[in-house]
């Protein structure tokens, strides 16, 4: 009982960050109907910046993460103004295979650059933590968890609460009403695209805590978005909290009953159990 | 006459390929396996995808599938090759029924991304098998020389194009190409819309099964990373775009030309081809994302403004 409660943390701290990794993924995705295979590689980006402010200036990862931020929103901006915006009405396949082309990119570009070797952030207090109704609850994760929830609820107030972000959910309805009442669908466009790239960084910034990082970790880290965003549905940002939360326990409790090699045959044959049984995810309305 | 001319330069062009290892460098007679299995897939994946018009993430499952059947058949049970690969398009072909008749009712992004999670499920179940060597994967008996390979992933192409030009002027193609362009309606029609489709995915299934076990026995090393490895299936995908998705000879064309530049490339830098790679996929999706047959079709009447015209259409 107690290594189930400790388990349980585990799970829902990892969900967390979970969810945090596909909230941009599913923004993009909801408003521009593009699936963005490079979002594991702008995950990856973040968590270089986070590195090399860390190693390089000295900067805590955490105070790291609005730069860090603000870095990978200019290059979102910049890749869907001048790339993604050329193609966004292109057959959904097509847009597929362009993401999947700035991955390879981006990845490669990486590795020219970071080099292929595995890097770590290890702040002072990466080791830290504390005990918690008996099971021991590390500091690092909780904070990212904290993060994560934070921005995840950002967003879902951006989006119902703001000008831009209505403006958003409008152009996510119907392209043509939204540009009717002014809306600028490319500067509109470019902007989503660079809060997606944007919550991309925050995730990478904290995986880059939690976790090695290295050049190759894009691809591995999209899937387990996609993951993520089909078990909570693509209605509403807020569901990925849900999914992110569901898939961290799963994990946790099959690397202690089934074990630890198993967490993706796990993750991915949810993943495509849910799409057969509910594609609109487990929250979303039946069709 | 234009039918003739293009039967007999294909007929021209495979008796040259032939000759290739009595004449050709072994390194040529690599990149030339390589590519003859590249081409294999993207014509295979041509069959689901630019046929039937379902964007097949998890083909390279069946490629997985193929090298698996003929390494553990081989090394576990010491059966010859021709039994393995037998195992292995059946395993394939299994498992194209079985998950394609769930898979096949999603559309579009839904159907890509579960088929690259069927992609990820086989990659962690097989680290995990045994018998199949878990992660560290398994290695094959070795035979000497690539003639013999490149000899059968030759004719492999040939008969995997023969099917796929057989597909495009049967009843059948006919009914893959109507649920491409419209599904409800080609069943109103009275096409058995996912009759068709599980054939299509099965059909496919078998070719890339086969290009699996050849690359498997011929690198003689089989792990479930590479096995089953997304990229691969992304590269046949862009392959026959490149080409032209839909057409005869459009993969084939694709695959050799990508094949041959990127090995140029690799010549210099590996992580320069791979990049270049990328840059060419991000540049074809937004120049000519119909691929090169069309490029050719119509570049004759609209010169350079085709590359204009064609991001008119799809830009906002």
């Amino acid at each position: 009982m107690q290594l189930l409660w400790q388990i349980l943390i585990n799970g829902v701290l990892l969900g967390g960050l979970y969810a945090l990794m596909a909230l941009g993924l599913v923004l993009v995705w909801g408003v521009l109907n593009i699936v963005n295979l490079a979002h594991g590689a702008l995950i990856m980006l973040g968590a270089y910046a986070c590195y090399y402010l860390f190693t390089g200036f000295g900067w805590d990862p955490f105070a790291a993460l609005p730069l860090a931020m603000i870095l990978l929103f200019c290059l979102g901006y910049l890749i869907q103004r001048y790339v993604l915006n050329l193609v966004i009405r292109a057959p959904m396949f097509n847009t597929l295979l362009i993401t999947f082309g700035l991955e390879v990119v981006i990845t490669y570009l990486a590795q020219v650059t970071f080099s292929a070797d595995f890097r770590t952030v290890n702040p002072s207090y990466a080791g830290a933590n504390f005990v918690w109704l008996g099971a021991t609850v590390p500091l690092v994760p909780l904070l990212a968890f904290g993060v994560a929830l934070g921005l995840t609820l950002a967003l879902w107030l951006f989006l119902d609460h703001t000008r831009i972000g209505r403006a958003i959910r409008a152009t996510a309805q119907n392209l043509t009403a939204a540009r009717l009442y002014g809306v600028n669908p490319r500067q509109l466009y470019a902007l989503t695209f660079g809060i997606g790239a944007a919550l991309a960084g925050a995730a990478g910034t904290l995986y880059g805590v939690v976790s090695q990082i290295n050049p190759y970790i894009g691809s591995g880290l999209t899937a387990k978005s996609f993951a993520i965003a089909i078990i909570g549905g693509l209605e509403k940002s807020i569901y990925v909290l849900v999914g992110g939360l569901f898939l961290g326990i799963v994990e946790a409790l099959t690397a202690l009953y089934i074990g630890p090699t198993y967490t993706d045959v796990v993750s991915f044959g949810i993943l495509v159990l849910v799409l057969i049984v509910r594609p609109t995810g487990l929250l979303g309305r039946t069709a | 006459m234009k039918v003739g001319l293009k039967l007999a330069l294909a007929v021209v062009g495979i008796g040259v390929l032939a000759t290739v290892p009595s004449w050709g460098s072994a390194v040529l007679v690599q990149f030339g396996i390589n590519a003859l299995i590249l081409a294999t897939l993207a014509q295979s994946w041509n069959i689901i995808g630019g046929y039937t018009g379902y964007p097949s993430f998890g083909n390279s499952v069946f490629y997985g599938l193929g090298g698996y059947g003929v390494a553990i058949a081989m090394v576990q049970f010491q059966l010859p090759f021709e039994v393995g690969l037998t195992i292995g398009v059946a395993l394939a072909v299994i498992f194209a029924v079985l998950l394609g008749l769930p898979v096949l009712r999603l559309r579009g992004h839904y159907f890509a991304i579960a088929t690259l999670g069927l992609a990820e499920v086989m990659t962690a179940i097989v680290s995990n098998l045994e018998i199949a060597g878990r992660n560290v994967g398994l290695i094959l008996p070795l035979l000497k020389g690539d003639t013999p390979f490149f000899e059968l992933a030759l004719a492999l192409l040939v008969v995997t194009t023969l099917t796929v030009a057989w597909i495009s002027r049967s009843r059948f193609g006919f009914g893959l190409i109507a649920i491409r362009e419209n599904e409800g309606a080609a069943a109103v029609m009275g096409v058995n819309t996912t009759l068709y489709k599980i054939l299509a995915f099965a059909l496919c299934s078998v070719f890339a099964a086969i290009a699996g076990g050849i690359h498997a026995y011929w690198i003689t090393y089989l792990d479930p990373g590479s096995a089953f490895d997304v990229t691969l299936n992304v590269k046949m995908i862009i392959m026959a775009v490149f080409g032209g998705a839909g057409t005869i000879f459009g993969p084939v064309l694709g695959a050799f030309v990508l094949s041959g530049i990127s090995e140029i490339l690799a010549i210099k830098v590996t992580s320069l081809a791979s990049i270049f790679f990328g840059l060419v996929i991000v540049a074809a999706i937004v120049f000519m994302p119909r691929g090169f047959a069309d490029l050719v079709q119509r570049f004759r009447h609209l010169g350079w403004r085709y590359f204009q015209e064609n991001i008119r259409t799809y830009r906002v």
